[in-house]
């Protein structure tokens, strides 16, 4: 399960290279983790808040139970979904299932996305063995570790929800973004992004758009 | 990406540092080596530049990040080129060496060795001060604090007693930071910096931004004040005025350890909130408030003050005024307030450790700055051997013949059209550099250097500032791997060369590594040792060192009052100002607005690009455009950043090609407009190190519009122009 804190992003969009780096990928190929950046208000009483955001392992897993051919498995050991290249079909459902509009399409029209860095590349993580901690050998997710504010975390929900203040767990456990991630509240009184504040809405208001 | 070779995925890996010169400010980088090939990057925990101090994880920026992509760039220039009959060609080393030397003898001929002009900013040692200066004899060298970067402020820094490290408070113990014209989560000297502010903000501590655009920074503050551009010297006469008014301030330091205190309060003596709210645009009671705070804060307060308030013609007066408040709280040296940092106690010059007989050939050649009439209606020449915009006329006037440059473009700072001829007009143009450009596709010998990755690096470039407070550090690292094609050290080139010359004498070290060991001479750690950990913690030193050791200015005090400075005084008289802190208002020297033409136009910083020098690099100008919402574009140049108020009625809309004109001209090429209400009504900018003559030529060069405009205090390039938008149709 992912942390994330927009009081401490400072809107670097290093996570997004580590990604990219620790998946040798291309630069101009889609995120697996974004950053878009929220503004509302006319100057001077202008904001912008960075986001990001990647794919959220979700407990429900809505891609997986979309996914025509069964590419997508939500891992029992680790929780952390998986795609199998050699089953993916392309057709793009799970994209539209996906609150977060994580999965992308590359040249050959397959999907890859976020494998919490379990294995390297697209389609990296599939049939991998069960994710070791940090502590174990494991390796820290790319996002993680090069998070120039360390306002992202990731790890079991009990460990992630140790890491949160009161208020990001009371909401969690409220059911804030259908209890697919934790957010830290906007501390300062920002007139943006109420869904982010308040956890109430659902996440999928927060697109991956501009 | 696709560039780096092949890995056999199951190979072991091993780790490897660096300490990342992309913006030269050294953060701690560690590398995964698998099968030879450095295949992931990623921070080094507690480094004093890349973490926030002890307990803490390291990390990288996007920048440091992207120096794996720099390993393996195909685009790097890997080989050494001269030019014959015309033309730059490929070259082996001895032709290379034997050919610049046999230049560099003509040159001293025909011209002399004063009219080359050392322009070596980011070498990764200091072996070229010595060979330029010392050996070839020339006296005159350009640099980048002083002349392009923060004029003003380094200047006033250093005679007011705070030094050219001015810009840097010790973040973690304060409890009232000011960024004054400083996006510091998005412009950083280390990621020290954003770590330690945002440890400050969760200890409750309060941040207020001074600044005319809305940036990450002033999304994280208490309070934003969104100032009028140049006005920041009217602020804090303000504030200086309010803090004595109240009695705020710091007596006994004020009677202890300053000089000028008297001219100082007769400058603020009728500089109210209420004026100050007229030329600044904030509110009178919230400058009281702010004053009011910062004073009471401190000595726990501090200002992080860096190019902002650097890079315009009247910053070296506005600068004093704002320093004059670090003077008045007493927060120098203190917890929490302005640090003065100190760095590792290297030998910083080796050939006195392995006692070589050094001469100093640049003895008795003055640079032409300080010696010809032509250049007496330059009051700077007083504070400051050299300055950006009067090369191109030296060149002109023949006092310049030749350049050397080191990972510097000047083509990217000022002038730009005056310094394509300039360099034109030289003998000869010597460049140590990794990308093609206007400049090294000018020069008539071109080194390429291994970048620092692929060398054996010690860090003496300023080690100081960092996210210890207390503690003297020092970094270094050992290769990755070899060197790109036939890259070589800097060290390495200077030693070729110096032996072409037959100067090979006094350069026994067979290696930069070996060079470095006699830097660390007085240091209880050898190279390998330093770079087998990629740094160590030295001794600490105390806050309060002025009580002991005084100030390093004319009076051995801080200093409201530059009176006593020769130089400065010499300048002030000339240009008819005052010595002691005074309001200088926007357009006594620099341009401001017109009908013409209407707009501020500055250039600034991203989190993606510092120096002009990284530009190429794929993940850079990609995340660039995201963070835009313009990856769907094909263009990858620079954005004009401006308002919907200025944008609307110039029938302008993001995503649409604009062009910058200014009474210089027009732009040498179009660029991106995006619209935004993130900047002020009027005020419009562009990131610096784009289009013409820059490594990626994408986009608009800012400074292309640029024509000679500087502070006459400091010489510093005046990097901020009134201008006017168009639409340059098509998209």
């Amino acid at each position: 399960m992912f942390y994330f804190d927009p009081n401490r992003c400072i809107g670097c969009h290093a996570c997004s290279v580590a990604c990219k780096q620790r998946h040798d990928r291309d630069a101009d190929a889609d995120d697996w983790r974004t950053v878009s950046h929220l503004s509302r208000g006319e100057y001077p009483d202008f904001e912008e808040v960075p986001i990001s955001m990647s794919c959220m392992h979700c407990h429900d897993a809505p891609c997986e139970q979309v996914c025509p051919p069964d590419a997508i498995i939500k891992r029992d050991e680790d929780g952390i979904v998986t795609v199998d290249r050699d089953r993916c079909i392309g057709c793009h459902y799970c994209a539209w299932a996906c609150p977060f509009g994580a999965p992308t399409y590359d040249d050959e029209g397959l999907m890859s996305k976020c494998n919490l860095c379990l294995g390297e590349g697209p389609g990296g993580g599939h049939g991998q063995p069960e994710r070791q901690t940090p502590e174990d050998g494991g390796p820290t997710p790319a996002c993680v570790d090069d998070c120039v504010g360390e306002a992202i975390k990731a790890g079991p929900q009990s460990e992630v929800m140790a890491e949160a203040t009161e208020k990001a767990a009371e909401r969690f456990e409220q059911g804030a973004y259908g209890k697919r991630v934790i957010v830290e509240p906007l501390e300062e009184d920002a007139d943006l992004a109420d869904a982010i504040r308040e956890g109430d809405e659902p996440a999928g208001a927060i697109t991956y758009e501009g | 990406g696709d560039d780096q070779p092949a890995v056999d995925p199951d190979a072991e890996t091993e780790t490897a540092y660096g300490n990342c010169w992309m913006c030269h400010h050294a953060c701690g980088q560690e590398l995964t080596v698998r099968d030879g090939t450095a295949v992931d990057i990623n921070g080094v925990d507690e480094h004093p530049r890349g973490s926030a101090g002890p307990g803490t994880e390291g990390t990288l920026c996007p920048k440091g990040q992207a120096e794996l992509e720099k390993l393996y760039d195909p685009d790097r220039i890997t080989q050494p080129y001269i030019r014959e009959d015309g033309e730059l060609r490929e070259a082996d080393w001895d032709e290379a060496f034997e050919y610049t030397a046999r230049r560099l003898e003509e040159f001293a001929d025909e011209h002399g060795p004063e009219q080359l002009l050392d322009a070596t900013s980011w070498s990764t040692t200091n072996v070229h001060e010595y060979f330029w200066g010392n050996l070839y004899g020339t006296p005159e060298s350009i640099g980048r604090g002083r002349h392009v970067c923060f004029g003003g402020p380094h200047l006033s820094g250093n005679l007011m007693g705070l030094g050219a490290n001015m810009r840097f408070v010790d973040y973690q113990h304060s409890d009232y930071i000011i960024a004054w014209g400083r996006n510091i989560f998005e412009s950083f000297a280390g990621q020290w910096e954003p770590k330690g502010v945002l440890e400050a903000l969760e200890n409750g501590a309060t941040l207020v931004v001074v600044d005319p655009q809305h940036t990450p920074t002033a999304q994280k503050a208490d309070h934003w004040l969104p100032i009028e551009p140049r006005t920041d010297g009217a602020l804090a006469l303000a504030m200086g005025h309010v803090i004595i008014e109240e009695e705020l301030y710091d007596e006994a330091f004020v009677e202890e350890q300053t000089h000028g205190f008297d001219a100082y309060q007769e400058a603020v003596a009728d500089k109210t909130p209420e004026w100050a709210e007229d030329i600044t645009g904030i509110d009178a009671e919230l400058i009281r408030e702010i004053a009011t705070d910062f004073a009471e804060a401190a000595p726990a307060a501090g200002i992080a003050l860096w190019t902002g308030v650097g890079q315009y013609a009247e910053a070296q007066k506005a600068s004093q005024n704002v320093f004059a408040l670090n003077g008045l709280v007493g927060n120098i040296d203190r917890p929490g307030g302005f640090r003065m940092w100190q760095g590792p106690p290297l030998q910083m010059n080796p050939f006195e450790e392995r006692g070589i007989d050094l001469p100093n050939n640049a003895e008795g050649r003055q640079p032409a700055l300080q010696l010809s009439p032509e250049y007496e209606d330059y009051p700077f020449r007083h504070t400051t051997g050299i300055g950006h915009t009067v090369v191109p006329e030296m060149v002109d006037n023949g006092h310049i013949m030749g350049m050397v440059n080191h990972y510097d473009n000047p083509l990217t700072d000022g002038s730009t059209q005056a310094w394509l001829e300039a360099i034109e007009t030289m003998d000869l143009v010597i460049t140590i550099d990794a990308y093609w450009n206007e400049l090294t596709r000018n020069a008539d010998v071109v080194f390429p250097e291994a970048i620092q990755l692929e060398k054996d690096t010690l860090i003496n470039y300023a080690p100081t500032w960092s996210a210890y407070h207390d503690r003297r550090w020092i970094s270094a690292s050992k290769a990755v791997h070899e060197p790109l094609g036939d890259c070589k050290s800097g060290y390495e080139i200077y030693k070729g060369l110096a032996e072409e010359l037959g100067w090979g004498e006094y350069f026994p070290w067979e290696s930069e590594a070996e060079y470095n060991e006699d830097m660390l001479a007085n240091i209880d750690y050898t190279f390998e040792e330093v770079a087998e950990q990629n740094f160590v913690l030295l001794e600490e030193f105390e806050y309060e060192q002025w009580e002991e050791n005084g100030f390093p200015t004319a009076t051995g005090q801080f200093q409201f009052d530059l009176d006593e400075e020769g130089g400065y005084a010499e300048s002030a008289d000339e240009l008819g100002i005052d010595t002691a802190p005074e309001w200088i208002p926007p357009g006594t020297w620099g341009d401001e607005p017109d009908d013409e033409y209407p707009l501020h136009f500055y250039d600034t910083r991203s989190v993606f690009f510092s120096f002009g020098a990284d530009q190429p690099l794929e993940h850079l100008h990609e995340q660039y455009a995201r963070k835009h919402g313009l990856e769907g574009e094909d263009y990858r140049g620079n954005y004009l950043v401006m308002n919907p108020r200025d944008a609307e009625p110039r029938g302008i809309e993001t995503g649409d090609m604009v062009t910058v004109e200014t009474a210089a001209g027009e732009g040498d090429e179009p660029a991106m407009a995006y619209v935004s209400e993130r900047t002020q009504p009027g005020f419009v900018t562009a990131e610096f190190g784009f289009g013409t003559g820059n490594s990626h030529e994408e986009g608009m060069n800012t400074m292309w519009v640029h024509d000679t405009q500087h502070d006459p205090v400091s010489s510093q390039v005046d990097r901020h122009l009134a201008a006017e938008i168009r639409p340059a149709g098509g998209d």
